[in-house]
């Protein structure tokens, strides 16, 4: 790999006007960070991993308190949609969850993980092909702007990867168990929300 | 090489339909693949869509319903054949992420013709051609991390350097210079012949997709760099297929198209490195060997001529993805400037050259130039694998 980084989504210098450009970038950060936790070992891995499980958390929470909502509102058929996303995203917890309780050493990790980056990929492909075009079409730009700014408020809440001179790497993997995030990202959306309208 | 296709039999006709359980392939895994394997796909792909094309136009030409009911059954075969290939890709690949993999294989696939090609003025067509392809990989391997995040790398695998080639604002030219002269048929080396109409159905292939595809994005950009790179698909189209001598008969052209077949499915299946993939390109030989038997057929029933009176002796050398990252750096450090001038290559940039360029730029930034500078401004850098040293070009070096 070359030295090149991509910084991940919210960290770039893109205005972030519009949640469904915000996202899909977010979804090939998370596609980073299995290439990342694949291609290292040990505590590297372990590292990357850690980071991996919070990226998805925030996301995932982000999508289900942001993006999932007003798809059901606002898109002719949305619930359908959205249940089938709701599902996708269960099976994909259930294996993190198997994961989350495995070491990164552990033999039985990396099948599991592949499986993970799976379910993942495709559930990411079908949220941009079935869901995101539709908000895209069914919303005005202000509303998209202000889901956009939503979904980066849970990332400062809970931040995936260690600020500089904010807080170290140990810091950041000491914030607690991924239940705990996910409840910490999901105050940080509803607070903005609240404040966005 | 012994192997010659001419004197071999495949699968007889009426035992090669498949039912949607054959044809109901597994795809490839787009993060672990071998890179290469894609791009075999993609060339096949694109072989096949031709096969199909051709034979199409040659129906429409034919009179005899007894002849249009032969090209209709092999036709069907090889309509299975590229639902069988294309369907190798994967359905969570992005657009983007196989437009990235499209170039990779304009790039290594036309380096590797302008490396064997014997006959200098088409190698000279292939050098001029690749230069563009290249120039395309790097803008749109800028689009993909602007718009997923995702670096061309990923995708590339370190086989394929990206970075400027000759810019992508200069392959907008008057639309008589795309044309070139043709080959002889009867003088040329038969090898060229196949050259040829591989890079004339890969680039077909990629125009084809870019037309199609480029109007799905929604974001401005992207929506106008397909536009601006599609348009130069067509003149790579116009570039290579008049390379093709007009004198060949149509069955002579049918027998060319399904003796490449066997070629490129004989090439394939040597190298390929996925077991699964190798025993599809395996199958497929042997089905093209009997769809090349029947098309000698014809071309002996309508010219009254024998094939391998235009076919080579025997198979040549097997035509190999393979890394051409020096061949390429030598191109760029001697053919960055070149334009074409009617059927030659120039140096200056000539009146007819520049009426174009004037009235298709429009005094603007073409979306080629635009997307580096909103890659800029996101990144602070531009994104660029360039594994074995700075650019050639000391002007194309990042500032």
């Amino acid at each position: 790999m070359t030295d090149l980084e991509t910084p991940q989504a919210g960290d770039d210098g893109a205005q972030d006007l519009d949640v469904v450009a915000l996202l899909i970038r977010q979804h090939g950060d998370i596609r980073n960070l299995f290439d990342e936790v694949e291609s290292s070992t040990g505590d590297e891995r372990r590292d990357a991993f850690r980071r991996l499980v919070r990226l998805l958390a925030v996301h995932e929470t982000a999508e289900e308190e942001i993006v999932h909502p007003f798809a059901r509102r606002a898109m002719p058929g949305g619930a359908q949609v959205v249940e089938d996303r709701l599902a996708e995203e269960r099976a994909a917890k259930e294996t993190l969850a198997a994961l989350d309780d495995l070491d990164t050493g552990d033999p039985k990790f990396m099948p599991q993980l592949m499986k993970l980056r799976k379910d993942v990929q495709e559930h990411a492909r079908a949220e941009e092909r079935y869901e995101f075009t539709h908000i895209r079409r069914s919303t005005d730009v202000t509303n998209l702007a202000a889901m956009a700014k939503a979904v980066k408020a849970a990332e400062a809440m809970a931040p995936t990867r260690p600020h500089p001179g904010v807080e170290s790497t140990t810091a950041n993997m000491a914030l607690g168990p991924v239940a705990a995030l996910v409840d910490r990202t999901r105050d940080a959306v509803r607070n903005a929300m609240g404040k966005n309208g | 090489m012994t192997f010659n296709p001419l004197e071999q039999r495949g699968i007889p006709l009426d035992r090669q339909l498949r039912s949607w359980r054959e044809l109901n392939v597994k795809p490839i895994d787009p993060d672990h693949c071998d890179p290469y394997t894609r791009c075999r796909i993609i060339t096949m792909n694109g072989i096949e869509v031709e096969a199909i094309l051709f034979s199409h136009q040659l129906a429409r030409n034919t009179v005899d319903p007894e002849v249009k009911r032969q090209l209709a059954r092999t036709r069907y075969i090889e309509a299975q054949q590229q639902k069988v290939v294309n369907w190798l890709l994967p359905g969570v690949s992005s657009v983007l992420e196989t437009t990235i993999a499209y170039e990779q294989v304009a790039v290594d696939l036309t380096a590797w013709v302008a490396r064997m090609e014997p006959d200098p003025y088409l190698k000279q067509a292939y050098q001029f051609g690749v230069l563009e392809d290249f120039d395309h990989l790097y803008r749109y391997a800028n689009l993909y991390e602007m718009i997923e995040h995702r670096k061309a790398e990923s995708i590339v695998d370190g086989l394929t350097e990206v970075m400027p080639g000759r810019p992508t604002r200069f392959h907008h030219r008057d639309p008589v210079d795309n044309v070139r002269d043709p080959y002889t048929k009867d003088e040329t080396n038969p090898l060229s012949k196949l050259h040829a109409l591989t890079i004339l159905s890969a680039e077909q292939q990629t125009m084809n997709f870019y037309m199609n595809t480029g109007p799905t994005y929604m974001e401005p950009i992207a929506r106008q760099l397909y536009q601006e790179i599609g348009l130069i698909e067509e003149e790579h189209v116009t570039h290579y297929e008049s390379l093709v001598d007009p004198g060949e008969t149509w069955w002579e052209q049918l027998v060319n198209h399904e003796y490449n077949e066997c070629y490129l499915y004989y090439s394939f299946m040597e190298q390929e490195s996925d077991p699964r993939v190798k025993a599809i390109w395996e199958l497929h030989l042997n089905m093209e060997l009997e769809h090349l038997h029947i098309a000698c057929d014809l071309m002996r029933r309508h010219d009254g001529r024998e094939p391998q009176e235009v076919l080579a002796p025997e198979l040549p050398n097997v035509l190999t993805f393979e890394p051409n990252k020096q061949y390429l750096r030598e191109l760029l450090d001697t053919q960055m400037d070149l334009t074409t001038l009617g059927a030659g290559y120039v140096r200056e940039q000539h009146e007819r050259f520049e009426q174009m360029q004037e009235q298709i730029h429009g005094g603007e930034e073409p979306p080629s130039d635009r997307v580096m500078a909103e890659h800029e401004a996101m990144f602070g850098r531009e994104y660029r694998i360039e594994s074995e040293g700075e650019h050639p070009d000391p002007d194309l070096r990042e500032k």
